[in-house]
């Protein structure tokens, strides 16, 4: 594992764009020219209709929880540190079919409920060095 | 994809299995070159006498022909394919083997695999996270939020089965005790001294919450092997033939991205099992003895039920009780103890016991069994193995 670990490489071309939205306080996504669906994970060609021009877009933020685990006891150096934590699957509001993997903040595991809205917010990863900081788009509950 | 019909063209006619332990400094050679003489030895043959070899390509010890060599001092040609060794190829090789056999390019095929991941994971070189924080869609949308490793993964996709289809606790815990119980009586299980009852199992504490570390796989070093060969060449041999009557594999769209697969609580058996019981000309309820690729309890759980054994939804009752046991249960399950108590050495060692169970000479023994079937699984795909007692 790298030093770096768990920190994404923000300069790595096929997510460069997620990163750097999320620096700017956006969360975005691929969106297919052509069919108009989201792509996700990013991929040369759009997974629905193949067509080669997708952009980056900016969404709503806004989503629900679709599944989540609480990792109660870290294992993994980089991980452990974070523990207790909440890892989870967002389903999109511009596509439901769409699923971010995120950290939920601002809510205490026990009063997550499957399906509860959600809305993005960003907060930097936690990390030991500062001078590593790394914004991601997190998500707390939309009431 | 499926596969040309094969039905009693393989039969498997040597089984066996390296020593199974923690973290031990053997080498993952070292381990295979064990189960391979063992297996070779079951079936009374000689080292010269093997010239195929189906070994893993991507995961485990690639023990090609000149490992075999170096191990036996042998100099024959040797038929390799990297399409074996454990996980989903430890149900297909066969297939491989099939094509070799009627071409005649080999007699007698071994398929091996071993890993000696507890020793790496101790010096950090390895083990199974590695291979998923080396995929870079995975180590930049996911890993960075503490989704990983893989019991995290399972925790959330065991979350959502409970949610559509009110899996509780206690049916997950019905499936590790059983396989528990297995272990305790199989001489090799690392959890051979380890019991686990369902109330045992439910005041352990959340490792990712939901899933306790009872619901996860050990981690191992170890390896198995068995020897292919025809039919009619087997029954000539030391053992009672033991023959390949299905073969089936299937795909997820979506890959190693569990994230996103639209079915989130579904395995791709749901293409594999059907494929492999129509080949062998069975239905589910023919089935007598059962080990699935378990590295999770809820992977055994989705498995039950996508190959066909409970409608969707309904493997939690399924599983309940003693439903899973050797003696009396409706659908004996990982007889060994499975990788969740005999040992994680992915998928070798279900073939192997399967062989045992339909010879009669399992520990723990299902009574007059003559149809068993091994289900494998990464994720992004599933396989399926149909055996049969020879009549």
């Amino acid at each position: 594992m790298s030093d770096d670990f768990p920190l994404p490489d923000t300069s790595w071309e096929p997510t460069r764009p997620f990163w750097e939205a999320a620096a700017r306080g956006e969360l975005a996504i691929p969106r297919c020219g052509s069919c108009g669906r989201l792509c996700w994970y990013p991929a040369e060609r759009c997974r629905a209709c193949d067509a080669e021009r997708l952009v980056w877009t900016a969404l709503s933020g806004r989503g629900t929880l679709f599944s989540w685990a609480v990792v109660e006891r870290g294992w993994v150096k980089g991980l452990r540190e974070r523990a207790p934590y909440v890892a989870a699957l967002v389903a999109l509001e511009e596509d439901a079919c769409v699923r971010l993997v995120s950290n939920l903040v601002g809510c205490e595991p026990a009063a997550l409920r499957m399906e509860m809205p959600l809305r993005v917010v960003f907060r930097p990863l936690p990390f030991p060095d500062p001078e590593r900081q790394v914004i991601a788009p997190m998500f707390a509950p939309a009431a | 994809m499926a596969f040309d019909p094969i039905a009693g063209q393989v039969a498997i006619a040597g089984v066996g299995e390296a020593d199974h332990s923690k973290a031990s400094g053997r080498s993952a050679r070292q381990i295979a070159a064990q189960a391979v003489e063992r297996a070779i030895a079951d079936a009374g043959l000689e080292p010269r006498e093997i010239d195929g070899l189906c070994f893993s390509g991507g995961m485990g010890e690639a023990f090609d022909a000149k490992a075999f060599h170096e191990c036996f001092g042998t100099s024959q040609p040797i038929f390799e394919s990297p399409r074996g060794g454990g996980m989903v190829w430890a149900a297909t090789a066969p297939a491989v083997a099939a094509r070799a056999l009627r071409a005649g390019e080999a007699r007698h095929i071994v398929n091996v695999f071993a890993v000696s991941w507890a020793t790496d994971r101790d010096r950090m070189t390895g083990g199974p996270g590695q291979f998923h924080a080396a995929e870079r869609f995975k180590r930049n949308l996911e890993v960075p939020f503490g989704w990983f490793p893989q019991p995290v993964y399972f925790a959330t996709i065991a979350r959502r089965h409970m949610h559509e289809y009110g899996t509780t606790p206690e049916q997950l815990g019905a499936i590790a005790v059983a396989c528990r119980r297995h272990a305790n009586l199989h001489p090799g299980a690392l959890m051979r001294e380890k019991t686990l009852t369902l109330e045992d199992y439910l005041a352990r504490p959340m490792l990712v919450d939901p899933l306790r570390v009872e619901d996860c796989c050990l981690i191992s070093d170890g390896g198995g092997a068995y020897v292919m060969t025809t039919p009619e060449r087997a029954r000539d041999l030391a053992r009672p033939a033991v023959l390949v009557e299905g073969v089936g594999e299937g795909h997820s769209a979506t890959g190693l991205y569990w994230s996103q697969q639209p079915d989130f609580t579904a395995t791709p058996q749901v293409f594999s099992a059907p494929a492999a019981f129509e080949m062998a000309g069975i239905r589910p309820a023919d089935v007598d003895v059962l080990t699935l690729y378990d590295p999770f309890t809820i992977v055994t759980l989705m498995q039950i039920e996508d190959m066909g054994f409970c409608a969707k939804g309904e493997g939690g009752p399924f599983v309940a009780g003693r439903a899973l046991h050797y003696d009396g249960g409706v659908l004996p399950t990982n007889t060994h103890g499975g990788l969740l108590s005999h040992a994680y050495v992915l998928g070798i060692s279900h073939v192997i016991e399967l062989v045992r169970q339909l010879r009669g000479q399992a520990a723990a023994q299902v009574g007059n069994a003559e149809i068993g079937v091994y289900g494998g699984y990464t994720g992004a795909m599933a396989s399926t193995l149909v055996l049969r007692r020879d009549r």
